[in-house]
């Protein structure tokens, strides 16, 4: 997310034929879903038991850059691809799924694109105009039109596949009639000409404008935009689309000078986000808050969600969230994106859900070929990564390769989205105090037999040192997922105590979720800024550089624009 | 050489000094004028404005305007760079891995289109309503008005997936072959999209310079040659050419500073490691040092470039010889 321009103008920037596309999108759609519980590497229930899985069984991986969607369709195709991902455009869909030789799976995203109000002037703040807006917009529709189906219309503040999604809040169903007569009910009132005039005034509402970015950049979102503006002008708003460069629109945003505006964010499995979004602490110039969103009510939850002691209060108090959300009406939320990637038929042991698609790590440990004889696998890179040091790399490129070294204490159920325990085996969390005064105490005891790749053990002392390192050096990147931590203790090699202050459900996936760096190099990196791990040789072994983790692939080169190599770690743990 | 050449020279030089200064200052405030900063594009709720304001600092853009300023003028006279905001790599590392690549792609098929858009205008002028002008003039004005991308993803579908004979991205193979077979690699990996920019830039070469040459070809001098009785290449290429060649050097030296500057829409067809995509980038992600470094390069390229067209212009013209002409 956080080179947010690049990639959303990339996902919306390449829809075209929409309607031609949408009937041949759905037969796509039923032939792909319907084929994965007979794909040839599931299990009888459909699942490989995760924890059963030994790998990696690959021996050479590499990450071949193709910048262009056309090459990477061709590439595939004509098998100098093995597996590509984030496949946006309908055509491409369309004719991969024809192919006997592709895999095409399909899950929901972590992703809403949403209308906002801003709710600090009027009429914005006018609750019935909310809701009647909310029930004039045709999102099944517009979802359908402009992204041929594979895109899913939503009415929530967290995307289905979200582990919180509450799906029983008030939904603003299309409905022009009952959006009419919500605003009658409210004391809203129509001109000769057709305009709004609000409750007790005479004169009609003046015009207004709905900000998104250039049809140049986001032909797809400002065609989006444009749909909601007609749909609001039927309902008698006088509102009209305002195109900017993205900057531009983002300044506008950050210093609340716009009435409405259109938005997408990419989310993760933890809901803590719609603190960021809603609470009143964070309408801030810049802040996310953007709507300007002030309820107490509401503030009050999301600080029991951020604060949240286990799982099940924080299950809670995020339903409720949303459920207060969904009655406020802040934004008007539009769709959510489904994830769509491919892999040859020709691998097998690969693993997917509705959850996850094929293209991640648990499939990279389990994937082989189908012939029986190992070869190099192709995996596709849409951009350069920008930098492998792990300590400044930020964008997701940078974690393709990244996340293939380095691990982290918690992983992700590919089916379920769940906790499963990695380099630590077990945890605890324990609160102590109240309020302010309170704090959080996280206990890990690490898997033994773990190694880094130059043959050192893995021990607490590494959880420690990067924890402390990150701490120190208020490196950005990991700022907020330490900021909290007080202390950290190594009763033992294989144990880890980390106390923050507060108490919050989430630091577990804070500190759980934080990539591990080998102690012994880590303590020589005076400046994290320029630290090129890749490119220093490795003390500890010969054909070694610094940039090893504890992961199950070595990195042996990175060719600019052209490829990064990997090879398997034969001494991971998990083999 | 006499005192008032050297003077124009002096003023020249002069002058040209003056307008890199100008493209330095226009370089930091535009960049600046610019609305957001590489920090303010970054809008993930995982990322607090407290985070932001390290990420802000570590990037210098707390300083003072006056103190940054001084940075960059610093980081640009010494051919220092500094790092870029988005890579966090040295600015002159990120550009020595691109510029050849660059540097040989648009190098070359720059050099191919004026060669061949070059012959084919002085033989289409030559053959004045004759089969090869019509073929010149109407593949010159096809060539030169399809947009790249249609025609680099043809020939990609052509030649890379329907008769597979050239590789569809980068300049090697994945794993890359070694020794004399890398080169080889790489010449291969090269080709189509070399052709491409080839077919799509001798168009205008081959019209601008026939209709130079037909010009020229009209001259009294040119039937005073031909009355002579001198050989008609001599004529055509001695004469006629050697007449049309300083308006054909100027627009070749004020071209060439294009070949650093990348091709954007080539690069990514065909997956290319080149400074144009990393300069759109650069703007787009405001990586003021990235794209500062670049601008300030290309700048200090074109004042060359125009300054050789200066100098070429009386070499090959014997008429414009500055000094000799005053004596």
């Amino acid at each position: 997310m956080l080179y947010f321009v690049n990639k959303h103008v990339r996902e919306m920037g390449k829809m075209t034929k929409a309607l031609r596309t949408y009937f041949l999108f759905i037969v796509t759609f039923i032939v792909c879903v319907s084929s994965l519980p007979s794909a040839p590497s599931m299990g009888m229930d459909g699942k490989i038991d995760i924890n059963s899985i030994r790998g990696p069984k690959i021996k050479d991986l590499y990450m071949v850059i193709y910048r262009d969607p056309d090459s990477q369709i061709l590439a595939l195709e004509t098998g100098k691809l093995d597996v590509l991902s984030d496949i946006i455009r309908p055509v491409d869909i369309k004719r991969l799924a024809a192919r006997d030789d592709i895999l095409l799976t399909l899950s929901e995203g972590f992703h809403i694109f949403f209308m906002g109000f801003n709710l600090r002037e009027f009429p914005w703040n006018d609750l019935a105009l909310r809701k009647a807006l909310s029930h004039a917009v045709p999102r099944k529709k517009i979802v359908r039109d402009l992204f041929a189906g594979y895109c899913m219309p939503v009415s929530t503040y967290l995307p289905p596949v979200s582990p919180y999604y509450e799906p029983n809040v008030t939904h603003y169903d299309y409905d022009p009639d009952k959006a009419r007569s919500i605003l009658s009910e409210a004391g809203w009132r129509w001109s000769k000409e057709g305009v709004l005039i609000p409750p007790g005034k005479e004169k009609p509402l003046k015009k207004v404008y709905l900000l998104c970015p250039t049809a140049q950049a986001a032909p797809t979102t400002a065609e989006l935009a444009a749909r909601i503006v007609d749909s609001f002008v039927s309902l008698g708003l006088p509102v009209e689309l305002q195109m900017l460069d993205f900057s531009m629109m983002i300044k506008r945003l950050d210093k609340h000078d716009f009435d409405l505006f259109v938005m997408a964010w990419s989310l993760s499995r933890d809901p803590d986000n719609l603190f960021a979004f809603f609470h009143s602490s964070m309408d801030t110039e810049g802040g996310y808050n953007i709507q300007g969103l002030h309820d107490q009510a509401i503030d009050e939850v999301l600080e029991k969600l951020r604060w949240a002691k286990d799982k099940e209060s924080a299950t809670a108090y995020a339903k409720e969230a949303q459920r207060m959300l969904s009655e406020k009406a802040p934004w008007i939320p539009i769709y959510s994106r489904y994830m769509i990637s491919a892999i040859r038929k020709d691998w097998k042991g690969v693993i997917y859900s509705k959850k996850t698609t094929a293209d991640n790590m648990w499939s990279l440990l389990n994937m082989e070929p189908k012939a029986g004889k190992m070869r190099p696998l192709y995996w596709c890179l849409p951009e350069d990564p920008r930098t492998l040091n792990p300590l400044a790399a930020s964008s997701a490129y940078d974690w393709s390769v990244l996340g293939l070294i380095y691990e982290s204490l918690i992983a992700t159920d590919p089916y379920t989205m769940d906790d499963v325990p990695w380099l630590a085996k077990q945890w605890s969390v324990e609160t102590k105090g109240t309020g302010e005064n309170s704090s959080t105490i996280l206990r890990f005891h690490l898997r033994k037999g773990v190694t880094w790749q130059d043959g050192k053990p893995f021990t607490a002392e590494d959880v420690k040192e990067t924890i402390l390192y990150l701490k120190k050096h208020e490196i950005p990147r990991y700022f907020d997922q330490v900021n909290h931590v007080i202390s950290v203790e190594t009763p033992s090699s294989q144990e880890v105590i980390v106390t923050l202050d507060r108490t919050s459900y989430w630091y577990l996936h804070n500190i759980g979720g934080l990539p591990i760096f080998p102690a012994h190099l880590l303590r020589n990196v005076k400046d994290w800024k320029s630290w090129r791990p890749e490119r220093l040789n490795n003390p500890n072994g010969p054909k070694l550089t610094q940039l090893i983790g504890t992961g199950p692939f070595i990195f042996t080169e990175y060719k600019p624009g052209e490829f990064v190599h990997l090879i398997r770690y034969d001494g991971y743990w998990k083999r | 050489m006499t005192r008032i050449f050297r003077n124009y020279w002096t003023r020249r030089i002069a002058g040209s000094i003056a307008v890199l200064l100008m493209v330095l200052v226009l370089n930091f405030f535009l960049f600046r004028i610019m609305p957001g900063d590489p920090v303010s594009t970054i809008i993930d709720p995982h990322f607090s404005p407290q985070a932001k304001m390290h990420l802000r600092s570590q990037f210098g853009l707390d300083l003072p305007l006056y103190r940054q300023f001084y940075l960059y003028v610093k980081s640009l006279v010494t051919f220092n760079f500094g790092h870029s905001f988005l890579s966090q790599k040295p600015v002159w590392e990120e550009l020595k891995t691109r510029i050849p690549n660059t540097v040989f792609l648009l190098g070359t098929a720059f050099l191919l289109s004026a060669a061949l858009g070059t012959w084919l205008g002085v033989k289409a002028a030559h053959k004045r309503g004759g089969v090869l002008e019509k073929v010149v003039l109407v593949a010159g004005s096809i060539s030169f008005s399809f947009p790249s991308f249609f025609v680099q993803l043809v020939l990609l579908l052509v030649f890379g997936w329907a008769i597979p004979i050239f590789p569809i991205r980068g300049s090697l193979s994945v794993p890359p072959p070694e020794g004399i077979m890398a080169l080889w690699d790489f010449l291969w990996h090269m080709t189509l999209p070399i052709s491409s920019l080839v077919l799509l830039g001798f168009g205008s070469w081959a019209i601008y310079v026939r209709n130079l040459m037909i010009k020229t070809l009209s001259e009294d001098y040119i039937l005073l040659a031909r009355a002579k009785g001198l050989p008609e290449n001599k004529v055509l290429w001695g004469h006629a050419f050697r007449a049309s060649l300083p308006p054909i050097v100027t627009m070749f030296l004020l071209a060439l500073p294009g070949i650093l500057s990348g091709a954007v829409i080539t690069e990514t067809v065909f997956s290319l490691h080149g400074v144009g995509k990393f300069l759109l980038d650069s703007i787009l992600g405001h990586d003021y040092p990235a794209a500062g470094a670049a601008f300030y390069l290309l700048a200090i390229i074109t004042i060359i470039c125009n300054l050789a067209a200066d100098f070429a212009y009386g070499l090959v013209d014997p008429r414009i010889r500055l000094g000799r002409k005053m004596e």
